[in-house]
């Protein structure tokens, strides 16, 4: 009996080659589709899951706000004091860790003998680290590995990479050219879904400030356990109860601050803390892609669903004869179901063959390393059975019940029900809804992203060069500043401790002229070199650069001797209130920098433009600088890096030349949404792909039923066109309708999805206009050789058949 | 083995009831050659879709072999029809997608009968109708007269007890006609197959052994030969 069933489905199938292939196409791509977006969904929704106490450990948030801001601060960058504080005095914490990005500001250099490397994952973590996280020790012990300052735990593969098979243990390293550390573990790679990631972990303790507890700076990610059963709500409580009690004193007046607490799984997709370990991902992003993935699904459930009842007026007939010798209706049923299961066993492994093939580049789209191997079999095995199970009942179910129904008398006189045309037109519509949609966002998105990467951010980021000096002392920058300025093709040079597109420093102006004194503002600051302003293209509106009378008094004299002078941008001037003729030589203070206002400039992004502009202050101080901005002429950009490659190889021949352009920095920032556009992009394409697909299947049938009067209308003397006229009017009608279901629900989506851009596009009609006419072209094409066959029929045989 | 008793049938056209079988009264006995003839229209298919249970009367009482089919489930219905019934068309209605062992065998399948047991069934069958050079030939590569000689051996497989025929030899030149014709009387006589068919030729009408004329949706006469 089964046999019969696989035998006779088996032989329908192949009878009915295009049908069969049109199913099979559009059900693998929309499989395809789907197993990779799953992938993708299951590598983000898994995150830091895989951590033993998961569910136990919190991430602290800093916030705060003074009333002279607009808007609140919520940072993941903690005071120093946190952890070892909060551990004494809270009951509910079990233990905490503070990890501080060693690498950071630039890549840290570590030296094995002969090998040198440029490290850019190495944390340092307090000696509770791996008893709050559990990794896996593969050598060492994780009770004592960072107990000692200068201890270091590497990864099993950074271990290979320096040791090869040598026992990593007791090894020294020679980091940053100065210190000595040993190898006290060799730990399990750290997973690529880990919020903490890292190929080396050194011990906290080798930092000056592990020894004092601050309040007011800290560069650290605090880390807690909580005990079992302990509330994360109610040590948050205690946490603020203690700012706002024992610190008291510490607290400037109009300065509101509070901790929050995250927890460790939320971090990547829930948290809008800035400047966490790594960007997060947006859990929107991750609702709209599991959307994407059903639809897709379901279009091309949709696509074999349409074909099979547009068929049903031709197995009217064998449903008839097949009842007459005796076929019950689940006997039918199960004949159709199979088919449905052939074609979608047929697809489910075309689907995986092709998702296999297009998980390298997907990976690369996605940013993280996805493939089947991403699964567990114990959740890929169900998901293909219950995949497979799914499809086949999507798309067998209604037509096996449809056509099992059918009455022997009636059908046998060849007259198919045609009573299903109306659901047929309405799936063809949802299609099309769903691909004018896709498309409408498509050019949005795009248009949004081009919109950034060409705006006037008020920096002329073209042709910088940002090179990593994390720290070096500034009579050094000065000697290889001076070296390289001699050299063609560089017009200016300056320093700055932030990129100047991302900074990020968060200050404070405590004091200003005219203003009480427990005046509060908060603003963002960074310490930058002579020439800054100019080398970054940054206008001023009053004032002027620092002159080398500026540099020279905050080079020499001591911190409580300096006379700053500051240059603050136009935003920052009108929250205190002035001006920009008015502010110049204003008295401030920043954070215990005491000076005047010497400049103010146009307004400038030096953040995401998610975020519209705030205050932010510039000023001269020449202890740490992380970035060397290299301004450099068009035309022969490749002599001109090879130029300063040698000279720093010459000067600092133990320290790899790391650099990047300002452009390439700033297009990275928006990674995510890059991201979001190329899936979009592709998943738009494939939507329209298996939408024409089922539209060309569609007219396949449509214009065969037509034949006859088509033949007819040609006898009585219509055109080539006139026909052509006709019957693609038919399909053009649903496109057009899918058209004006479409717009307003993507006019809709894309409203809300601008909004979180500070700087964003209108939406402008022909965005719309352009969907629509790519759509109906699109559509046209796909139906018009099956028309123009209609249309270049004899008309004698058209009439014959019948 | 039937009686049909009071049978009408009628369609609703424009808002007219129009009768296409009025008041039939009908009795068959087991071993029984009828043939039906009448004019185009009369209403002859559809009396006899009604008695193979294709269809259902407006109203009236129908019973076959004891049982009152109107007061019947579809599913008793169907396993009354499965084992008793077979059915053979002018337009012969093969499955085009199988091949003629195939279409024999599908009855069989319907009725889960074993494997084995279907394969001889249908060999002894092939054999029979001496058919079984073309077993693997799809029904496009027949003629029509072997078309309808499958299509009866079709019919005949599950060893009704009522064999109905629509025109079977409409389709067909008299001498393929007469063929079928000595077949059929022949399983009447030997195998005690009680048939009924529709024919327009007088000629083959005489092969039965009652004549019924329809006209109008009415019986107008019935003579046995
Ligand atoms: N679905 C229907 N709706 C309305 N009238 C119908 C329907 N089906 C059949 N009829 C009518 O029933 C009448 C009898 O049809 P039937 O097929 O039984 O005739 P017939 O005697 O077999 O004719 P023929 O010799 O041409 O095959 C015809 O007049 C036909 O128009
Ligand atoms: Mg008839």
């Amino acid at each position: 009996m089964i046999k019969t069933y696989f035998k006779t489905a088996w032989r329908y199938l192949l009878n009915n080659k295009t049908t069969t292939l049109i199913s099979i196409a559009g059900l693998a791509v929309g499989i395809c589709c789907f197993l990779l977006l799953t992938t993708y969904l299951l590598n983000e929704l898994r995150y830091d899951r895989f951590y033993p106490n998961a569910d136990r450990i919190v991430r602290v948030g800093n916030n705060y706000k003074t009333i002279n801001d607009n808007q609140e601060t919520n940072s993941a960058v903690t005071p120093t004091a946190v952890v070892p504080v909060f551990k004494r005095q809270i009951a509910g914490i079990e233990d905490g860790v503070r990890i501080y990005n060693y690498s950071g500001y630039k890549p840290v250099t570590v030296q094995y003998k002969d090998d040198l490397f440029n490290e850019k994952k190495v944390l340092l973590a307090d000696d509770s680290f791996f008893k709050i996280f559990g990794f896996k020790f593969l050598a060492g012990n994780a009770a004592s590995a960072l107990s000692t300052p200068g201890s270091l735990v590497l990864t099993a593969s950074t271990a290979k990479k320096y040791f090869g098979n040598d026992n990593p243990v007791g090894k020294i390293l020679k980091v940053n050219q100065t210190n000595n550390m040993m190898v006290t573990g060799v730990i399990e790679d750290v997973p690529a879904y880990s919020q903490i990631k890292f190929d080396m972990l050194g011990s906290y303790s080798m930092l000056d400030r592990s020894k004092v507890l601050k309040w007011d700076s800290g560069n650290d990610y605090s880390y807690f356990l909580l005990k079992p059963g302990a509330a994360a709500t109610s040590v948050q409580q205690k946490m603020n109860l203690y700012l706002t009690d024992v610190l008291k004193s510490q607290q400037k007046p109009g300065r509101h601050a509070w901790f929050t607490l995250e927890k460790l799984t939320d971090v990547h997709l829930h948290s809008s803390l800035s400047n966490g370990l790594e960007p997060s991902g947006n859990i929107k992003y991750i609702y709209i892609l599991s959307f994407v993935a059903v639809i897709l699904l379901v279009l091309a459930c949709i696509n074999f669903l349409n074909l099979v009842t547009a068929r049903a007026a031709e197995r009217a007939h064998e449903i008839g004869v097949r009842k007459v010798m005796g076929a019950q209706r689940k006997q039918l049923f199960i004949q159709f179901i199979t088919e449905a299961g052939l074609i979608t066993l047929a697809s489910l492994l075309i689907g995986l063959a092709l998702a296999y093939l297009a998980f390298p580049a997907f990976s690369n789209f996605a940013g993280s390393q996805l493939g089947l191997s991403t699964w567990r079999f114990t959740w890929l095995a169900p998901l293909l059975s219950g995949l497979f199970i799914t499809v086949t009942l999507l798309t067998g179910a209604y037509p096996a019940l449809y056509l099992s129904a059918f009455k022997p008398v009636t059908n046998m006189k060849g007259h198919g029900s045609s009573k299903n045309g109306n659901l047929r037109k309405g799936l063809v519509v949802l299609q099309f809804v769903v691909s004018v949609f896709f498309i409408i966002c498509t050019l949005i998105v795009g248009h949004q992203l081009r919109y950034i990467q060409s705006m006037d951010t008020g920096i002329n980021r073209s042709q910088v060069l940002v090179m990593d000096i994390g720290g070096m002392p500034f009579n050094k920058i000065e000697t290889f500043k001076n070296a390289i300025s001699t050299q063609p093709g560089i017009k200016s040079t300056t320093a700055s401790y932030d990129s100047p597109v991302q900074i990020k420093g968060g200050y404070t102006i405590t004091q200003a002229e005219g203003k009480s004194p427990d005046y509060s503002l908060s603003i963002t600051g960074i310490p930058v070199e002579r020439g800054f302003v100019n080398t970054l293209g940054i206008k001023l509106l009053q004032g002027s650069d620092y002159t080398p009378a500026d540099e020279k008094q905050v080079m020499t004299d001591t911190f409580a001797n300096r006379k700053y002078s500051f240059i603050i941008n136009e935003t920052a001037a009108r929250a205190l209130g002035w001006k920009p003729e008015q502010a110049i030589g204003k008295r401030i203070g920043v954070n215990g920098r005491i000076g005047k206002v010497k400049a103010v400039t146009r307004d400038f992004n030096f953040a995401s433009l998610h975020k519209s502009i705030t205050p932010v202050v510039l000023f001269a101080e020449y202890d740490w600088f992380s970035k060397l901005l290299i301004k450099t002429s068009a035309g022969n950009l490749q002599n001109t890096l090879t130029g300063i490659k040698q000279t720093w190889k010459s000067f600092y021949p133990n320290t790899p030349f790391e650099a990047h352009f300002l452009d390439q920095e700033f297009d990275e920032m928006y990674q995510n949404e890059q991201r979001t556009g190329g899936i979009l992009n592709i998943f738009t394409a494939v939507t329209v792909f298996i939408s024409c697909l089922g539209l060309f299947g569609l007219a396949i049938f449509t214009t065969k039923q037509r034949f006859k009067e088509v033949s007819i209308r040609k006898v009585l003397g219509a055109s080539v066109s006139n026909i052509v006229a006709l019957v693609s009017s038919d399909f053009l009608k649903l496109v057009f309708t899918a058209i004006i279901i479409a717009s307003p629900l993507a006019w809709y989506a894309m409203n809300r999805w601008l909004q979180d851009f500070a700087y964003r596009i209108t939406l402008s009609w022909w965005i719309f206009v352009l969907s629509a006419v790519l759509t109906v072209l699109l559509a046209f094409i796909t139906v018009s050789y099956q028309t123009l066959r209609a249309a270049l029929i004899n008309p004698v045989k058209g009439l014959r058949s019948e | 083995m039937l009686s049909l008793k009071n049978i009408s049938k009628h369609y609703n056209v424009g808002g007219n009831k129009t009768f296409v079988l009025n008041k039939i009264d009908l009795d068959v006995d087991a071993g029984e050659f009828i043939s039906i003839m009448g004019p185009s229209g009369s209403g002859k298919s559809t009396l006899l879709n009604i008695i193979g249970l294709l269809d259902e009367p407006s109203e009236g009482y129908h019973y076959f072999l004891g049982e009152a089919i109107h007061n019947l489930k579809e599913k008793q219905r169907s396993a009354l029809y499965k084992s008793n019934i077979g059915f053979v068309f002018q337009a012969y209605h093969l499955i085009d997608e199988l091949t003629v062992y195939e279409n024999i065998e599908t009855p069989l399948i319907y009725q889960d009968v074993k494997s084995s047991e279907r394969k001889a069934l249908v060999a002894d069958i092939l054999d029979r109708f001496q058919i079984v050079g073309k077993k693997d030939l799809f029904p496009a590569q027949l003629s029509g007269g072997q078309q309808q000689l499958v299509g009866i051996a079709r019919a005949l497989i599950t060893k009704p007890k009522l064999l109905l025929a629509d025109e079977p030899t409409g389709n067909l030149n008299s001498k393929q006609g007469e063929d079928i014709m000595e077949l059929f009387r022949k399983l009447n006589k030997e195998d005690g197959v009680t048939i009924i068919q529709v024919t327009h030729s007088e000629k083959n009408a005489e092969f039965g052994s009652r004549i019924i004329n329809l006209l109008d949706g009415k019986i107008d006469s019935s003579r046995n030969i």
